[in-house]
């Protein structure tokens, strides 16, 4: 298994600072290695912004310390677009340098056929799954299949299962027909916190991933292997599918661009 | 999809009886195959007071250093490997490394360096090894084993200087380690002065004991591993009391709204006295034996007490349990062992491992 990591921890306007602090402090305690922060972008109004993403070294000069290792937290960005309309899609190629600015991409298509879109053409690394009310379309084997295909994840949030018993039952529904169709397969679960008290650690999780009809491998899978997945799988929608070039700034000599091999493993497929 | 949910984790437990006199019983060698322990405890009934010969031994199980920052290829280096690998017993473990989620790094007395390291550093390493056995779907997970006790593992041999390469230059890793080293023979070499540049922190066992007072003890009779009906208990039934025992939780059970379910197994007596002893630290197989010894002796006398256990506690995070069989952590990565010393020198010896472990021998 790979490192513990929680890819959404929400960031909505009116969080100030000290929350976000104390809730990557608390992920930190409980033993995620990497968290990422969520952007959601809604078009509802067309109040369209995708701004720029929160700088991760202005808020924290030095990120906590992983409880039971000796490293610190890894901060990420991700953004979120809810899409309602076929016209969002659009906005989201348009935007494509503003994406790339995130470290992830995610979607929450609202319709079947956004759902499919999002599946098979759309350039993001996670599809959202809907927990907060009644899947309003069913899920289909092609497109689910495509997804697996393409190395996109699907997103569970176990937040809003705690915070109310009819979110709860939502999450649970939806959750075990995405299971039916996908068999376990491209699952990622993660947080959705927007206070402290609503993280859980990684080994707790694992075990809600039993009742949305994972196996206890894929369950852990899910948090840590498949995370990895689709980080790596951002990291090359951000730069390029085949080559990834880092410079190396060792005083002033340049040294030579140096292919990492990330390279290789483009795309995720094998992951 | 709900049999999921009622299904329990793999978990093993190995039960066996024999006895000390036994030529052929492999007590020492159970003892030594389970190479990193990080707790002992024992149980002694009616005794108020630990015997002094097994507190001395306890407080003299050898201490252990605590090495920042160590490079690893430090250890591949033909001083070191002349000086401790060759000569004596040397334990490495990394510490403050999770074995399911970072490279662990553990050296057997055996000289064989084991590497646990996931799939990034597997191939930015480029040295051979095995796909993990607890991998989910694909492996993410490869333990690389050098001997380094081989005669041919000296500089200017082909696999030494690809090794060497690998932890050098292509990929340096640095650890922080739990060293403990035991000669073979008289010679004196200090881990201390060899890691001169490091920081490197001695620590000792820490020992606590406490005295229990008016405990139900489960009745056992050394024949009976399965236990009889209405006269004595079986070591399935008497390894859980020990555990309630050893947490400090008791069996008084009160009829009101926190309920505890849990009771002493039947038939049992009750104790007057109990002392329970536990040392924690970096526990080498050979203080282990020595507390064995000592606990034998505590037996040369009449004593009030049928029979004394000693429960010592794995790493959760090593790369081995038992020998060399691979050990993991799904939910938890237990991997213990329990004797159960009696008045007539017959063992019990008990096994356990978590989800992701090797039977144990």
């Amino acid at each position: 298994m790979a490192l513990f990591a929680d890819l959404n921890i929400v960031n909505t306007p009116d969080t100030d600072r000290k929350r976000l602090q104390s809730l990557i402090e608390n992920a930190a305690h409980l033993g995620y290695s990497t968290v990422a922060i969520n952007h959601v972008a809604e078009f509802q109004g067309k109040k369209q912004e995708i701004a720029k993403p929160i700088s991760v070294t202005e808020l924290y000069p030095s990120p906590p310390i992983v409880q039971g290792k000796s490293k610190p937290i890894k901060i990420l960005t991700r953004l979120t677009v809810i899409v309602s309309d076929a016209a969002h899609c659009n906005d989201l190629r348009i935007t494509s340098p503003h994406t790339r600015s995130y470290d992830i991409v995610a979607v929450l298509p609202k319709t079947e056929k956004l759902f499919h879109v999002a599946c098979m053409t759309l350039d993001i690394d996670l599809i959202c799954i809907n927990v907060i009310e009644k899947q309003p379309y069913h899920f289909r084997r092609p497109s689910v299949n495509g997804a697996i295909e393409r190395g996109i994840y699907f997103e569970l949030a176990y937040s809003p299962a705690i915070k109310d018993s009819t979110m709860r039952r939502y999450t649970i529904s939806n959750a075990l027909s995405l299971m039916q169709i996908c068999k376990g397969k491209n699952i990622i679960m993660s947080s959705a916190a927007e206070r402290p008290l609503e993280l859980r650690g990684p080994y707790d999780i694992a075990n809600l991933g039993l009742l949305f009809g994972l196996t206890e491998g894929d369950a852990k899978a899910a948090l840590s292997t498949n995370c990895r997945a689709a980080l790596l799988h951002g990291e090359t929608r951000k730069t390029a599918l085949g080559v990834i070039y880092t410079v190396k700034k060792v005083s002033a000599t340049e040294e030579k661009d140096e292919g990492t091999p990330l390279s290789k493993r483009a795309k995720t497929k094998s992951d | 999809m709900m049999q999921n949910l009622e299904k329990c984790a793999r978990h093993l437990l190995v039960s066996e009886k024999s006895n000390l006199r036994n030529i052929k019983s492999r007590h020492r060698k159970h003892v030594e195959s389970h190479h990193y322990n990080y707790q002992v405890s024992i149980l002694i009934p009616e005794c108020g007071l630990m015997p002094p010969g097994v507190t001395a031994v306890c407080r003299t199980l050898g201490d252990y250093y605590l090495v920042k920052q160590l490079q690893l290829h430090e250890m591949l280096e033909p001083e070191f490997i002349n000086k401790f690998v060759r000569k004596g017993f040397l334990y490495v473990l990394s510490y403050n490394t999770r074995i399911d989620q970072d490279n662990c790094i553990a050296l057997l007395p055996t000289g064989k360096l084991i590497l646990s390291i996931d799939k990034d550093t597997y191939e930015e390493l480029g040295l051979e090894g095995q796909p993990s056995m607890y991998s989910h779907r694909t492996a993410v997970r490869y333990n690389v084993t050098v001997h380094l006790r081989d005669a041919t593992f000296v500089p200017g041999d082909k696999r030494y200087n690809r090794v060497m390469w690998a932890l050098k230059e292509k990929k340096p890793l640095t650890f922080d380690f739990l060293m403990t080293w035991h000669p073979s023979d008289g010679e004196e070499a200090s881990l201390k002065s060899y890691f001169m540049d490091y920081e490197c922190k001695l620590y000792q066992p820490k020992l606590s004991t406490r005295i229990l007072n008016n405990i139900d003890c489960p009745v056992l009779l050394s024949k009976e591993l399965k236990g009889k009906d209405d006269e004595s208990c079986s070591s399935q039934e008497f390894l859980e009391w020990l555990g309630a025992v050893s947490s400090d939780i008791d069996c008084n059970n009160q009829a009101d709204n926190f309920l505890s379910t849990y009771c002493c197994p039947w038939p049992s007596t009750v104790l007057d006295k109990a002392c329970l002893c536990t040392v924690s630290g970096f526990i080498i197989p050979e203080g282990i034996n020595l507390i064995m010894d000592q606990l034998r002796l505590y037996f040369e006398e009449p004593k009030l007490a049928q029979w004394v256990s000693m429960t010592v506690h794995g790493f959760a995070d090593s790369p081995v349990s038992w020998g060399e069989s691979e050990h993991g952590y799904h939910k938890g990565g237990e991997n213990l062992y329990n004797f159960v010393l009696f008045r007539n020198q017959d063992y019990w010896l008990h096994m356990a491992v978590g989800t992701h472990s090797g039977c144990p021998p």
